[in-house]
């Protein structure tokens, strides 16, 4: 009753309704490998809840002072602002930690979801045209994530987070030219400066999130717009979309995915220790710590400087340092191709149409090959970060570890790209489902035979055996349900005003199918007419609460 | 969606239980924070309730709910050309903006203009008061001459205390929070070295060196005393004291800056000048 | 409503996946575990070692006893019967009482394999043995070298500022130890005792510096030993945020992340969502 009002109040100020018809009524496809950008969403819900409780206590500053809380070893020292207010949150805010972990932990997640999610986009082609422009909106997320998550980890001011500024700082300036005046813009100074943690601040709190925020409707304002790709299947077309209704089914699965993300984001953060800097103790120029990592999302970075030679050069009489080529060239060649991704396939492919049917992975052998390349190529630099821990875990020299990585970080992904290359044209050539089912004929199949791409038809022609029934409801409105060959139900998403509505929806989800009017299905539920008086209600009460009272009788027989 | 076909009555409990444990995980993290919020016991509470939800929600929407079965029309995106024609007529009629070519020009300019004038502040970003970054790098406070060498808590350092197998890390006095100034005092056998250390020798084997790394700054701590070389925690780059300081494995391509340093006449340690090349990673401008 | 959500191989295949996920963690686990220096667990001190400081500086020790018999044994094969050294093992003339004791107490002497160990292992000989042992080389001439030092209960907060300046280069801040090069790696702390501590120190065994009382005096190394036992305690005062992960750091921490949170949400949406295409 009360809802209701509620609701016709808002209405009549906004005409919320048709809107919100349509909202939920919008169609999500079920495949779940769609949910990875959810897991990506919520996992940012999760940071901006848990972060703006730790900036009400977080002091970004360079600004010495005394800590004296309850970390004894601590106790009475005089360090950084920022690292004695990081360390009270661990020690002396109650709640602190868990929510300090919590906000690491989901910022892992972020990063890792994002990956997940482009890997899936990528692989499947859902970049093409006409999503290309969510597609820079996605990687331009994935950058921003990347930088939001490092100053993040900076910002504490403890040793280990320092040495991976300190990198930094020297990565900004091996970039020729401007490499000075980068790292002064940055750092605001020469390394370590005190206007460095505030600028770390703004950026971490305001512009990158602000940013974020916009990005994110933009991306989630597209979707809706071009409404989400699907894999190809029965009655599934280019001009429609088939899945579950955002309400109810949608709602619930979505929101039970929230609810995953949260409760992971914080059975890790209450469990398993994050960056305890307390131990690591503040940052200081003249000390260090080993092992040294940054987080894994950077961590590519870190691996490429291990391997790379110790190759310096001069141009022009300037210095190109070391760490130029593998940090900033590598990172800097991986983001121009990722963006440049959806126009290079179309170069490649010469195919310029609107798609909204997936390709199925192994439908584009090329592409995977590529992702597999990249995918191999980035976790051989991930491991190569951690050289030093593995010399340690198996007491084996460094320096053999490091050999070893460079041979295959220059090789392994080509092996694994062509393996990846054959098992894909295996896969489109022969009828196996899935890798596991793969024959060995077909394997050899996918190393000789070169069948050209198998382009799925466009619109599948109208079958004969299609059918649409189109039948009005007792309350006036109409509704449609598509039938196919093989008797697939697909029920149109919403009620329709009118017959004329109803058969243009029809029309645009399945061209040229021919329409039937018939009386309702049986097997459909139906809404109830229009118009009950005010009797009908009393009665409808009346009847309600005498089968609660049967129902109550009935409970009470039953019990022993 | 009743769905009378599939018996529901066990789903419907489990769900019910699942919500009912999400209360109490609930209501044991707010009893956890009132003891005094142990970090695990917190953890666990809001797991158990998001978990919970998660659960019972994944039942009802797994179990209780269908899945798929709708089909949305997907219309085109691009508008008709009769559509395009109208936006074009909106836009362009008669009054338009558009059609003053004039006008139009002066107001990019204007518009322009300000915004260029508004970047201006930016720079600020670049003190002013400070120098050159490129300039700034070249050089550090040890180029003052005569600094003492003190350790990072400020005691100054005695050649005497340098010992035969010790590795002592030192800063300028009075400037011991600057990033480029770290160094580091060993004592090396004269007979074990191959070249002449840069930055020269005194009290029979002292010898100094810049802490930073050549590659990317990191401080090259881990002294090897007996092999008489230093590790980069952070890379891998390895240095040999009895060679110069020439890295001899790891990404780093340059020798660590040598620190000429004096024994005065108490005893201790200080610098005459600054490092014989500016420590730390390369840059651009690097002579 | 055009497929079945729930096909009957589903949970079992659910049941499975789980398992992998938990052996790729159990992966992680043994691996640590498998390291002894990589344990964060404490282990109880043996307090035998903190022996008595009067070790005798030389002369008048008479060279027999249970000390020559020991070291006859275990020892003169390689250093020689008065410590003057083989090709196979260094002079122990001058080592002093400090260096012989870290050795013998954290089980890197004798050698158990032909090449010196960087891992604190349990000792070969009882307290008292090890104490004779030390008692026996300290009489072989000339002698000298550092003696044990008595380490005292220091204050921790001197001690972690040290820890970070002289320590946490090699040992990590977090205690564990790092890698050097060829194979050498500087050990884990999470065994020593306040002794041990203040022995090596003193002595720089292995690749260590040594560090005299000029550079950290008796206090200062009193203090050292009182952050290594923080840093050697365990959830409940140290690693208060949880599993500790061998405090390895951020590329463990991803790896949880991956395989534990990801994998968990992976499972999740492949649940919630629908197999088919």
């Amino acid at each position: 009753m009360i809802t209701r009002w509620v609701y016709r109040t808002v209405d009549a100020r906004l005409g919320t309704t048709s809107v919100a018809r349509t909202a939920l009524a919008k169609v999500f496809p079920d495949q779940w490998t769609f949910m990875f950008g959810e897991i990506a969403l919520y996992s940012f819900l999760a940071l901006v809840l848990t972060g703006v409780y730790l900036t009400l206590f977080f002091d970004p500053t360079s600004a010495q002072t005394v800590y004296d809380g309850a970390y004894q070893p601590l106790s009475g020292s005089t360090v950084s602002g920022a690292y004695a207010s990081a360390v009270a949150l661990s020690y002396d805010v109650r709640a602190g930690l868990l929510i300090r972990q919590a906000h690491h932990w989901a910022a892992l997640l972020f990063v890792g979801a994002i990956v997940l999610h482009l890997l899936r986009i990528f692989v499947t082609g859902a970049f093409r045209k006409p999503r290309e422009i969510n597609w820079v909106i996605g990687v331009t997320m994935l950058t921003l994530a990347l930088l939001n998550g490092f100053t993040g980890y900076s910002m504490p001011d403890d040793l280990l987070s320092g040495t991976g500024l300190r990198i930094i700082y020297s990565v900004v300036l091996s970039v020729p030219v401007v490499g000075a005046w980068l790292a002064q813009l940055a750092f605001g100074g020469e390394f370590p400066s005190d206007a460095t943690l505030p600028r770390l601040f703004v950026t971490h709190v305001l512009i990158v999130p602000a940013v974020f925020a916009a990005l994110i409707s933009a991306h989630l304002a597209i979707i809706i717009r071009q409404k989400h790709t699907q894999f190809p299947g029965p009655g599934r077309r280019e001009r429609n979309v088939v899945g579950s209704r955002l309400w109810p089914a949608y709602t619930v699965r979505t929101l039970s995915l929230a609810a995953g993300v949260f409760a992971v984001v914080f059975a890790l953060g209450g469990l398993v220790q994050i960056n305890p800097v307390w131990i690591y103790g503040p940052f200081s120029p003249a000390k260090a710590t080993s092992p040294a990592q940054p987080d894994w999302y950077v961590a590519w970075g870190d691996g490429a400087l291990r391997l790379f030679p110790a190759v310096e050069f001069h141009v022009f009489g300037h210095l190109v340092p070391s760490p130029f080529l593998p940090a900033v060239g590598v990172g800097t060649v991986t983001f121009l191709v990722l963006y440049a991704w959806p126009w290079l396939d179309r170069w490649r492919t010469g195919d310029r149409a609107s798609r909204h049917l997936l390709q199925p992975p192994r439908q584009r052998p090329g592409r995977i090959a590529v992702a597999a390349w990249a995918v191999t190529f980035f976790a051989v630099l991930l491991v190569a970060a951690v050289d030093d821990i593995i010399a340690r875990l198996f007491a084996i020299p460094v320096t053999g570890i490091l050999r070893t990585l460079q041979v295959l970080v220059l090789t392994l992904p080509f092996v694994v790209a062509a393996v990846a290359y054959t098992v894909a044209r295996a896969l489109r050539g022969g009828t196996a489902r899935s890798v596991g089912e793969l024959t060995a004929e077909e394997l050899r199949g996918g190393l000789t035979a070169s069948p050209g791409p198998v382009e799925l038809g466009d619109d599948d022609p109208v079958a004969l055996d299609q059918l649409i029934t189109l039948w009005r409801n007792p309350d006036d409105t109409w509704r449609w349900r598509w039938t196919g060959p093989d008797d697939e139900k697909l029920a149109s998403n919403e009620a329709y005003l009118s017959r004329d509505e109803a058969v243009a929806a029809a029309s645009v989800a399945f061209v040229g199918v021919p329409i039937d009017q018939t009386e309702p299905p049986p097997d459909v539920v139906l809404p109830p007419p229009t118009g009950h008086g005010r009797a009908a209600r009393v009665a409808a009460g009346a009847a309600w609460v005498a089968m609660a009272i049967v129902a109550w009788r009935r409970s009470r027989k039953d019990r022993p | 969606m009743s769905g009378q076909h599939r018996p529901q009555g066990g789903t419907v409990h489990a769900i019910r239980l699942a919500f009912g444990i999400s209360v109490l995980g609930a209501v044991e993290f707010a009893v956890a924070y009132g003891l005094g919020g142990n970090t695990q016991l917190l953890g666990v509470g809001l797991a158990v309730a998001f978990g919970g939800l998660c659960v019972g929600l994944w039942l009802w929407g797994r179990r209780l709910l269908p899945m798929g079965g709708f089909v949305e029309q997907r219309p085109p995106l691009a508008a008709t050309q009769q559509d395009v024609t109208l936006l074009a007529h909106a836009i362009g009629g008669p009054e338009s903006p558009v059609r003053r070519r004039g006008l139009l020009g002066m107001f990019a300019l204007a518009v322009g203009t300000v915004g260029l004038a508004l970047l201006f502040p930016a720079r600020s970003l670049l003190s002013f008061r400070k120098p050159d970054p490129d300039v700034a790098l070249d050089h550090t406070a040890w180029r003052f001459g005569g600094l003492r060498l003190v350790t990072p808590e400020g005691v100054p350092v005695r050649a005497a205390d340098v010992g035969a197998e010790t590795i002592q890390i030192v800063v300028p006095e009075g400037h011991t929070r600057d990033g480029d100034v770290p160094a580091f005092v060993v004592r090396v056998d004269p007979a074990n070295l191959i070249t002449p250390p840069p930055g020269g020798m005194v009290g029979g084997g002292l010898v100094a060196y810049s802490l930073l790394c050549t590659h990317a700054g990191c401080p090259v701590a881990l002294y090897q005393q007996t092999t008489g070389r230093m590790l980069c925690p952070c890379h891998q780059s390895t240095f040999d004291l009895f060679n110069a300081a020439t890295p001899v494995a790891g990404p780093a391509a340059r020798p660590l800056p040598g620190l000429p340093i004096v024994v005065d006449a108490d005893g201790y340690l200080r610098a005459s000048g600054d490092f014989t090349s500016p420590p730390g990673p390369g840059y651009w401008s690097r002579p | 409503m055009t497929h079945d959500p729930l096909r009957p191989s589903a949970p079992r295949r659910a049941a499975w996946l789980l398992l992998a996920t938990a052996a790729s963690i159990g992966v992680l686990g043994p691996a640590s575990a498998a390291a002894p220096t990589l344990s964060t667990r404490s282990a109880p001190s043996p307090s035998g070692t903190s022996m008595p400081s009067t070790a005798p500086s030389g002369a008048a020790t008479p060279p027999s006893g249970p000390g020559a018999a020991l070291y006859g044994q275990n020892c003169a094969s390689c250093h020689g019967d008065r410590g003057g050294g083989t090709a196979y093992g260094p002079a122990l003339t001058e080592v002093g009482p400090a260096d012989v004791d870290f050795q013998l107490s954290t089980g890197r002497m004798p050698l158990r394999q032909e090449r010196y160990s960087d891992v604190h292992r349990d000792p070969a000989f009882a307290p008292d043995e090890i104490a004779a042992l030390v008692q026996y080389v300290a009489s072989f001439p000339p002698g000298g070298g550092p003696t044990v030092p008595v380490v005292r209960p220091g204050d921790p907060r001197t001690g972690r500022e040290l820890y970070l300046t002289y320590c946490s280069a090699c040992h990590s801040a977090a205690g564990i130890g790092a890698t050097l090069t060829n194979g050498r790696f500087a050990p884990s702390l999470m065994r020593a005792t306040p002794t041990q501590v203040g022995e090596a120190v003193r002595v720089g065994p292995g690749l260590m510096p040594a560090f005299p009382s000029g550079v950290l005096s008796d206090a200062d190394v009193d203090a050292l030993a009182a952050y290594v036992d923080v840093l050697q305690s365990g959830p409940a005062e140290l690693d208060r945020g949880g599993w500790s992960l061998g405090r390895l750091g951020p590329f463990t921490e991803g790896a949880v992340a991956w395989v534990l949170g990801l994998g968990a949400l992976v499972l999740l949406a492949r649940r919630l969502g629908s197999r088919a295409r």
